[in-house]
C-alpha cells in the first residue's frame, strides 16, 4: 500500500508499513497497523487522533521507545536518512536518538529527573553526543536556556525542575531537545498540559527554532486548531490506521473522509456563530476488537452495507492526498462542492 | 493578609473593596454573588486569595461562562457558591438566602437545588457503587424516593442522559469517559436541580466526545430550563455554549460581556490576548492571524502584584496601573471590563494616548458608588 510514490528526494523520513501490536489480556491490539508516511527535511507533518488511534505509539516506534513485552513492531520501515531504524542495533539507535532525532513529550514534569539540576540534564546530552568538556557543556547549556527564552538563563540553570513553572519546564524540555541540533523534532502533545497563553508562547517558539534551524517536526496532538497553524502536512489517525492524509490547507478545505469531516464541524469555531455542534455519534472503537468492515462504520453518518463487510480501500484522491474510505470520491467531490458554495457566498 | 497590603488599601481609599451590583437587563439573578472571598491559610504567614472579592449575577436560563488559567480561582468560585469550600467573606444570594451564611443543615435544604458536575469522571464516581447506586443515592439524600420508584426514576435519569437502562447494575470502570460523565450529569439531574456548575466537564474527554456532551448539556438546559456556570480554559468551549462569559484572573474577574462581543471585541488587555492565543482550527485564518503572545507566567497568587494583577504582563502598562485595583466599569453596553486605561469614551486600548489613564474618573465613580 503504497499510493504516493517512493522518492528519496529530500526526504529525512520514510516509514512504510509500519505494524505496531500489543499482547494484551483482552487480546492483540494493533495500536498500529500498516502506516505509511513521509516526511521532507524542514517540513512539519502533524499528526492528529484520538486517544487510542496510534499517534503516539507511532512516534515510539519511530524512536524504538515500545516497551517489549507488550509491544512489538511486526513489520515496517522506518528509513531515517537511508538508514532502517528498525534494523539498527541499540547501540546505533542511541546515537541518532536524542542527537539526529529529539523528542518533547505532553508532561514535563515527568520527563525532567526531579533531582538534577537542570543543567546537568541538559549537560549530559552534549557530553554524550557531542564530546563536551565540562566546561563547554555548561555554556551550551546556559545558551540553549537563553535560546529558549530562559530569563536569567545563567542564574536558573542550577535550578531544580520544580523550581520551574510548567511552560517554563516545557522550555527547558525543548532546550534539551534541540541542543545538539536535531535534524528531526517530535513532538508529542507539547502544550496540552499548558494554559492557553502559555500555549501560545511555545508553539511560537517551537516555530522560531524551526525557522532558525531547519528541523523537520513532527507534531502529535488532538487538537485540530494547533496543526492548523502549525504543519505543512497532516495525518488524521483512527483505530491504528491512516484515515486520511493531505497537505494541511487542502484536509481543512476538502476533507475526503467522513471521520475527518466529523472531526472538524465538531471543534467550535470562535470565530464564528454556530447553532447545535455536529457530533460524531457513539464511542471510538475497541482497538481488541475491531469490527471487519471499516472500524468507523458504526459512528459513520453515510455507511452503507459495505463498509460493515469490506476494509475500505485506500484511495488515492490527487497527488498528494488520499483518504481510507468506500465513498473516498465522493465525500471528497462534496467538499469540493461545499467550500466552493462558501466562497461563492462570502464574495456575495 | 500581610500588612504591606493592608497599608496599600487604606491608602488607596478602599478602591475595589465594594463593587456594586451588575445590571444587565435579563431581569432578576437566580444567583447574585456578592464580594465573594476565598482566601487559604498557608503555612507561615499569609493566605493564597483564589477568589478576591467577585461580585456577579447569575440569571435564571443563561449559561455563565467562566474562563480562565489555571490557578486563577475559577473553580474556586464554582465550589464556593455550593459551600464545597467555606467562603471567607461576602455573599451568595440564592432565592433571599444567603448560602455563604447558612448553618449546615439550613444549606442542606437549599443545596438541593444546586448541583455540580465534576472534570474528572474517573475520580468523581464512587468505583465500588454501581451506576444505579450512584445515580439514586441524592434521591435517598433528599428522601425524594425510594425502592421501586426510585429504581424507576434512575432508569429514566440515564435515558435522558444517553445512556442505556440495562447499564444499571454495572460499576464505573466498565465505562468509557464519556460515558462516565454522562453518569456524573445523571446523578446531578436526579434532584431536579436549578443551578448547575460544570467544573471543565469536558476537559478529559476526546474531541468526538467533547461535542456530544456539550450538545447534551444544552438539550437539558432547554428542556429542564437549567441555569449553568460553566467553568472551562477551552475558550472555544466556553464561546460555544455560554450566554455570557466572565474572564477571570488571579482571583480576580477582568471581563464580563455576552459570548459574542467577548470574543469579537475583546477589552482588556488580558482577555484580548486570551482570545488571541486560541488556535483557529482554519488554516487560511491562522496564517493571517495576529497572535499577542504575553512575556511571562502568572504571578503566584499567595503574593499577587499590587494594583491591576495583570500589570506584570500586560503590554499596556503605565505607573497607576501598579497603585490602582481596577473596578468592573461598563465599558459599553453590558459589557464590563476592568481596566483603567480604557474608558466608554475611549474603549479601544489601541487607540489611547501614551501614558494616559482615561478610565481612572470611571474607576472612581464605580467606586465611590
Amino acid at each position: 500500500m503504497l499510493p504516493i510514490e517512493m522518492t528519496n528526494n529530500g526526504n529525512l523520513l520514510e516509514v512504510t508499513d509500519l505494524r505496531t501490536y500489543f499482547d494484551t489480556e483482552d487480546g492483540i491490539v494493533k495500536a498500529v497497523d500498516g502506516i505509511s508516511f513521509q516526511l521532507k527535511r524542514g517540513e512539519t507533518l502533524g499528526i492528529v487522533g484520538e486517544s487510542g488511534s496510534g499517534k503516539s505509539v507511532t512516534n515510539l516506534s519511530i524512536l524504538r521507545l515500545v516497551p517489549t513485552p507488550p509491544g512489538k513492531i511486526v513489520s515496517g520501515e522506518v528509513i531515517f536518512d537511508g538508514q532502517d531504524l528498525l534494523t539498527l542495533n541499540n547501540e546505533a539507535v542511541r546515537h541518532i536518538r536524542g542527537r539526529r532525532i529529539a523528542m518533547i513529550f505532553q508532561d514535563p514534569m515527568t520527563s525532567l529527573n526531579p533531582f538534577m539540576k537542570v543543567s546537568r540534564q541538559l549537560m549530559e546530552m552534549t557530553r554524550l553526543h557531542l564530546g563536551h568538556t565540562k566546561q563547554q557543556a555548561y555554556e551550551h547549556a546556559v545558551k540553549m536556556l537563553e535560546t529558549v527564552g530562559i530569563p536569567d538563563a545563567r542564574a536558573r540553570a542550577d535550578n531544580y525542575p520544580h523550581e520551574f513553572s510548567g511552560g517554563m519546564r516545557q522550555r527547558v524540555m525543548i532546550a534539551m531537545a534541540l541542543s545538539c541540533e536535531p535534524e528531526l523534532l517530535i513532538a508529542d502533545e507539547p502544550t496540552t498540559a499548558l494554559d492557553v497563553t502559555i500555549q501560545a508562547q511555545i508553539l511560537e517558539l517551537i516555530k522560531r527554532l524551526k525557522q532558525a534551524t531547519g528541523t523537520s517536526v513532527i507534531l502529535i496532538t488532538h487538537d485540530l486548531g494547533i496543526v492548523a497553524g502549525m504543519t505543512d502536512h497532516l495525518l488524521v489517525m483512527y483505530a491504528g490506521k491512516i484515515f486520511e492524509q493531505a497537505p494541511t490547507k487542502e484536509l481543512f478545505a476538502t476533507p475526503g473522509n467522513p471521520y475527518t469531516k466529523g472531526l472538524l464541524r465538531s471543534v467550535p469555531d470562535p470565530t464564528a456563530e454556530q447553532g447545535e455542534l455536529y457530533q460524531i455519534p457513539g464511542l471510538p472503537p475497541d482497538v481488541a476488537h475491531l469490527p471487519p468492515g471499516c472500524p468507523f462504520a458504526a459512528r459513520c453518518d453515510r455507511v452503507q452495507e459495505i463498509c460493515h463487510r469490506e476494509f475500505p480501500p485506500f484511495v488515492q484522491l490527487t497527488a498528494d492526498h488520499c483518504s481510507l474510505c468506500h465513498f473516498a470520491h465522493e465525500v471528497y467531490e462534496e467538499s469540493r462542492a461545499e467550500t466552493a458554495g462558501r466562497s461563492s457566498e462570502s464574495k456575495l | 493578609m500581610s500588612t504591606q497590603e493592608t497599608n496599600l488599601e487604606t491608602k488607596l481609599d478602599g478602591v475595589a473593596k465594594m463593587p456594586p451590583p451588575i445590571e444587565s437587563g435579563h431581569g432578576d439573578p437566580l444567583i447574585a454573588i456578592r464580594d465573594l472571598k476565598v482566601y487559604f491559610p498557608i503555612a507561615g504567614d499569609g493566605n493564597v486569595k483564589a477568589v478576591d472579592g467577585v461580585t456577579i449575577d447569575i440569571y435564571a436560563g443563561e449559561t455563565l461562562g467562566l474562563v480562565g488559567e489555571s490557578g486563577c480561582g475559577k473553580s474556586t468560585l464554582g465550589r464556593a457558591i455550593l459551600r464545597l469550600v467555606e467562603p471567607t467573606s461576602g455573599q451568595v444570594l440564592f432565592r433571599n438566602y444567603d448560602l455563604a451564611h447558612l448553618s449546615t443543615r439550613e444549606l442542606r435544604k437549599h443545596r438541593r437545588h444546586l448541583q455540580i458536575i465534576f472534570q474528572d469522571p474517573y475520580a468523581s464516581l464512587n468505583p465500588r457503587m454501581t451506576v444505579g447506586q450512584i445515580v439514586g443515592e441524592p434521591l435517598d439524600t433528599f428522601r425524594i424516593a425510594r425502592g421501586k420508584e426510585a429504581e424507576k426514576r434512575v432508569q429514566e435519569l440515564l435515558e435522558t442522559v444517553g445512556l442505556s437502562k440495562r447499564f444499571i447494575k454495572r460499576y464505573p470502570h466498565e465505562f468509557s469517559g464519556g460515558q462516565r460523565q454522562r453518569i456524573g450529569i445523571a446523578r446531578a439531574l436526579a434532584v431536579d436541580p436549578d443551578f448547575i456548575v460544570a467544573d471543565e466537564p469536558i476537559s478529559a474527554l476526546d474531541v468526538s466526545i467533547q461535542a456530544q456532551i456539550m450538545n447534551l448539556l444544552e438539550k437539558l438546559q432547554r428542556q429542564k430550563n437549567l441555569t449553568y456556570l460553566f467553568i472551562s480554559h477551552d475558550l472555544r468551549a466556553i464561546r460555544h455554549v455560554s450566554d455570557r462569559v466572565a474572564v477571570m484572573y488571579l482571583g480576580k474577574l477582568v471581563e464580563i460581556a455576552a459570548a459574542k462581543a467577548i470574543y469579537a471585541d475583546p477589552l482588556m488587555p488580558y482577555t484580548r490576548a486570551l482570545i488571541s492565543a486560541v488556535p483557529v482550527p482554519d488554516p487560511v485564518v491562522e496564517a493571517t492571524r495576529q497572535r499577542i503572545v504575553l512575556e511571562g507566567d502568572v504571578p503566584s497568587p499567595i503574593n499577587p502584584p499590587a494594583g491591576c494583577r495583570f500589570h506584570t504582563r500586560c503590554p499596556y502598562m503605565i505607573e497607576t496601573c501598579k497603585q490602582v485595583v481596577p473596578p468592573l466599569v461598563e465599558i459599553k453596553p453590558n459589557h464590563f471590563a476592568a481596566c483603567i486605561r480604557i474608558s466608554p469614551e475611549q474603549p479601544d486600548i489601541e487607540k489611547v494616548a501614551p501614558g494616559a489613564a482615561p478610565g481612572l474618573e470611571a474607576a472612581a465613580r464605580v467606586i465611590s458608588q
